[in-house]
C-alpha cells in the first residue's frame, strides 16, 4: 500500500503559531496561498502541483481520507515527507486538503 | 524579513577516559603529506586524493582476471533511510564508513569484522521537519580521527582507534535554518573543511574551517554577499535570503595551498526574472557567490580568486560537484570541473578558463562559449508555463557523484544524464519563520528529452578537449560514483543495482554483479594483508532516485528506499 506524503508550508509568516494545532480555535482562519505554497515546497516532491508523482505519490485523486491527510502533514513520514505540524495549524491544513480535492488535470 | 547566520562555534571537548591525547599513535599518522602521497593500498580522503582522480593503481585485479571477483564480504548497517550515499576510506587495512544518521563504521577491511560503531544522538525533531536528511555521503580522515558531519549542523570527531568522540563542534543553527551537513568533511593541514547543504533554502549558506585538534572554528566563508561589492550582485537586499552553501567536498592544490571548493546555487531556485535579470526579478543581479569555483586559501579561508560558471543561475545547476581534477599537461597545469548543467569546466590553477565542454548531450538552458565561460542564448523565464522543456533535469546532467581519471590512459570517465522537465514558473515569498522552508520557485514535472528517452552514458574523454574515445549507455541514468584502476578497468555501479567492469581501454564489458539494490553512492579500492578489494555501496533512495519509480517502474517499483549494504569485493581464485 502506497503512503501518501504532502510537502507543504505556511506563507504567510504573519500566520505562523508555535502552539500545537490540536489547541487552535476552531474559527481561526488561513491566509495560505496553497498554489504558492506547492511551488515554494510541496512541488519538490509532489510534481506539476500535485497532479502526477514526483519523489512523493500524486495527490490528485486521491483514496485517502482527510484524517489521513491531515495527520501526514502534521507528523511527515521518515525518510520521506517532513513533518510540518509547527509551521501549519488546522485552518491551513484544511486549505490544503480543500486545494487536493478540488486538483483537476491540466488543461493542454 | 532580516536573517543573520550565526555560527555556532560551540566546541564540546568529551571527556573520553583521560586526556585527549592530540595525536593518536598509529602506524602512521594520517596528516596531508600522507595523503597527498596516495599510497594506493589506501583511500584517504573522498575523491581518493587531493587531485580528485578516483583512481586505484592497484593491479592485482586487472582486465584478464576480473572475471573471476566475486564477493568476500558484506556489511549491513541497517536504519538505512534514503539509502546508502557515502564513499568508503581506507586506511593500514581499515575501512572507515558512514550511513544514514552519520552513523559511522570502522571494518577490518579483509574480514569484514566491525571494530566500532559509532552513532550519534541527533536531534529527532528537527530531522523529521528536513526534507534533504537524514543521508550522509562521508567521512573524513587526519591525525587519528574519523570526522562526520551532521544534519542537525554539527562536525564531529571520532578516534580512530575506538570509535569514542573527540570534540564535537556545532557549527549551523539548524533549528532556525533548517539545513545541516550531508556532505563529507575535507581535511587539510590541521583542520577540516566542510560546506552547508543548501541552495534552494532562504539561508547564507557557509564554508567552515575547523581545527582539528581542537575542533574549534579557524575561518568561515560566507557564499552568500560576503562583502559589500558582492551585494551589489543581489538586488532589494535579496543576499539576505540568497541560499548558497557548498553540499560536496572540494579539492586542494598543495602547491599553493588553496582548497577549491564548489558552491550552491541561488533562493529561490528559480527565478521570474525574464531576461532582465539584472534588474528584474527575486534576486536581481548576478548573485556573487552562488553557482561558483572558489580558490580559498586553506590557512586563513580568504577568496584568492573565483569563476562564477552560472551567473544568476536561475536552474539548479550549480557548482557543488565536488570533483577538482589536477591534471599536467604539455607544461599547463589544469583543473577540470564538473558543473550540475552538464558542462564540463576547464580551468588553470587560478580558475581562467581554458575551455568548457558538454558532456550531456541535451543542453538547452544556455550555451557557453569555450574560450571565455561567457553563457549565451539563456534560459531566463519569467512566471507561467514554460512552453519548451528545460535540458537538464533538475537532478543534472552531472549529478553529484565523482567520476575518474585514469592517468594511463589519460581518459576521463564521467556519467552524463540525459533527461529534462516540464516547468511552471511561479513567484514565491521567502519563509524563514518559524524555520526556514525550500524556496523553490515552480512547480516541474520530470520529462524525456525533446528527440528520444531518458538515459545515462558513461564517457570515455579527454579531459581538457572533451573528446569522446567511447561510450556506454544505460537505460536510466546511473547515480553512483565511478572508479578505473590501475588493472585497466572502470567499474560503475548502476541503477537497477548491478556494478559493471569495462576495458579501460575500449568499453567492452568484462564483468558483472548484482548488489542487490540501486547505486547511489561510492565506489573504491584499497589493499589489505597484500589483497586487493573494491568496495561499493548499494542502497536506493535520495533525491535524484526518488524519481526512479514512477519514472521507469520495472525493478525501481519494489527497490526500498530505507535499506543499504557496502558489498566489498575480491578474486576468489
Amino acid at each position: 500500500m502506497k503512503n501518501l506524503t504532502l510537502c507543504s508550508v505556511v506563507a504567510i509568516a504573519a500566520m505562523v503559531s508555535a502552539v500545537p494545532a490540536m489547541a487552535q480555535p476552531a474559527d481561526q482562519a488561513s491566509h495560505l496561498d496553497v498554489n504558492q505554497l506547492f511551488a515554494t515546497t510541496c512541488g519538490w516532491c509532489h510534481s506539476d502541483g500535485g497532479r502526477v508523482a514526483g519523489k512523493g505519490p500524486q495527490l490528485m485523486n486521491t483514496k485517502r481520507s482527510d484524517d489521513f491527510i491531515r495527520y501526514r502533514i502534521k507528523h511527515g513520514k521518515e525518510g520521506a515527507m517532513p513533518a510540518f505540524g509547527s509551521t501549519l495549524n488546522d485552518a491551513d491544513i484544511d486549505k490544503i486538503i480543500q486545494y487536493i480535492r478540488a486538483l483537476k488535470p491540466e488543461q493542454p | 524579513m532580516k536573517q543573520k547566520q550565526r555560527t555556532l562555534a560551540l566546541s564540546l571537548t568529551v571527556a573520553v577516559g583521560t586526556a585527549f591525547a592530540a595525536s593518536t599513535a598509529m602506524a602512521q599518522a594520517i596528516d596531508s603529506k600522507r595523503i597527498e602521497a596516495n599510497n594506493p593500498n589506501d583511500w584517504l580522503t573522498y575523491h581518493g586524493s587531493y587531485n580528485s582522480y578516483h583512481y586505484s593503481g592497484l593491479t592485482q585485479i586487472n582486465a584478464k582476471n576480473v572475471k573471476d571477483l566475486s564477493v568476500a564480504w558484506i556489511h549491513i548497517p541497517g536504519h538505512s533511510t534514503r539509502g546508502l550515499q557515502s564513499m568508503p576510506l581506507v586506511a593500514d587495512g581499515v575501512l572507515y564508513y558512514s550511513g544514514s544518521y552519520s552513523r559511522v563504521f570502522a571494518i577490518d577491511g579483509a574480514t569484514g569484522q566491525v571494530l566500532w560503531s559509532y552513532f550519534p544522538e541527533l536531534d529527532d525533531a528537527l530531522v523529521a521537519r528536513q526534507t534533504h536528511s537524514p543521508y550522509n555521503r562521508g567521512v573524513a580522515l587526519g591525525e587519528g580521527k574519523v570526522f562526520v558531519g551532521t544534519v542537525d549542523g554539527r562536525l564531529i570527531a571520532l578516534d580512530m582507534k575506538t570509535g569514542k568522540p573527540v570534540w564535537d563542534t556545532k557549527l549551523i543553527d539548524s533549528q532556525k535554518l533548517t539545513i545541516g551537513f550531508t556532505g563529507a568533511p575535507l581535511y587539510v593541514n590541521g583542520e577540516v573543511v566542510i560546506g552547508s547543504q543548501g541552495g534552494e533554502w532562504p539561508v547564507r549558506g557557509m564554508i567552515y574551517a575547523v581545527d582539528a585538534t581542537t575542533g574549534k572554528l579557524r575561518w568561515d566563508f560566507n557564499t552568500i554577499a560576503p562583502t559589500d561589492e558582492t551585494k551589489k550582485t543581489w538586488g532589494n537586499d535579496s543576499w539576505r535570503v540568497g541560499g548558497g552553501g557548498g553540499w560536496m567536498p572540494g579539492g586542494y592544490d598543495a602547491e599553493t595551498n588553496t582548497i577549491w571548493w564548489g558552491t550552491s546555487n541561488g533562493a529561490p531556485l528559480y527565478d521570474w526574472s525574464g531576461p532582465d535579470w539584472m534588474h528584474n526579478g527575486a534576486r536581481p543581479g548576478t548573485n556573487l557567490y552562488i553557482s561558483s569555483v572558489l580558490g580559498l586559501d586553506a590557512a586563513s579561508g580568504k577568496l584568492k580568486f573565483f569563476h562564477q560558471e552560472n551567473p544568476h543561475d536561475v536552474w539548479d545547476f550549480d557548482s557543488a560537484v565536488g570533483e577538482f581534477l589536477m591534471i599536467d599537461r604539455a607544461g599547463q597545469k589544469y583543473v577540470v570541473h564538473p558543473n550540475k548543467g552538464g558542462y564540463i569546466f576547464v580551468y588553470d590553477r587560478s580558475a581562467n578558463v581554458k575551455n568548457v565542454w558538454p558532456i550531456s548531450h541535451n543542453i538547452n538552458y544556455a550555451k557557453i562559449d569555450p574560450k571565455t565561460g561567457e553563457l549565451t542564448d539563456r534560459r531566463d523565464m519569467t512566471a507561467g508555463k514554460q512552453a519548451e522543456v528545460l535540458c537538464p533535469h533538475i537532478s543534472g546532467g552531472v549529478s553529484w557523484n565523482a567520476g575518474s581519471y585514469d592517468p594511463k590512459t589519460g581518459l576521463y570517465y564521467k556519467i552524463g544524464n540525459e533527461w529534462c522537465m516540464h516547468l511552471e514558473v511561479v513567484k514565491t515569498t521567502p519563509v524563514t519563520t518559524p524555520q526556514v522552508q525550500l524556496n523553490i520557485g515552480a512547480n516541474f514535472t520530470i520529462a524525456p528529452p525533446p528527440n528520444g528517452p531518458i538515459y545515462g552514458h558513461l564517457d570515455a574523454r579527454d579531459p581538457i578537449t572533451g573528446q569522446t574515445k567511447w561510450e556506454v549507455r544505460f537505460p536510466e541514468p546511473p547515480l553512483a560514483s565511478v572508479l578505473s584502476t590501475g588493472g585497466d578497468l572502470v567499474f560503475v555501479p548502476d541503477a537497477r543495482g548491478t556494478v559493471h567492469a569495462y576495458d579501460a581501454t575500449t568499453g567492452k564489458e568484462l564483468w558483472n554483479h548484482g548488489d542487490g539494490t540501486g547505486h547511489q553512492g561510492g565506489i573504491i579500492s584499497y589493499a589489505a594483508h597484500g589483497k586487493q578489494y573494491v568496495a561499493v555501496v548499494a542502497g536506493f533512495g535520495g533525491m535524484a532516485s526518488d524519481d526512479y519509480a514512477p519514472t521507469f517502474g520495472g525493478v525501481f517499483k519494489s527497490m526500498p528506499r530505507d535499506d543499504g549494504a557496502l558489498v566489498v569485493y575480491s578474486l576468489s581464485k
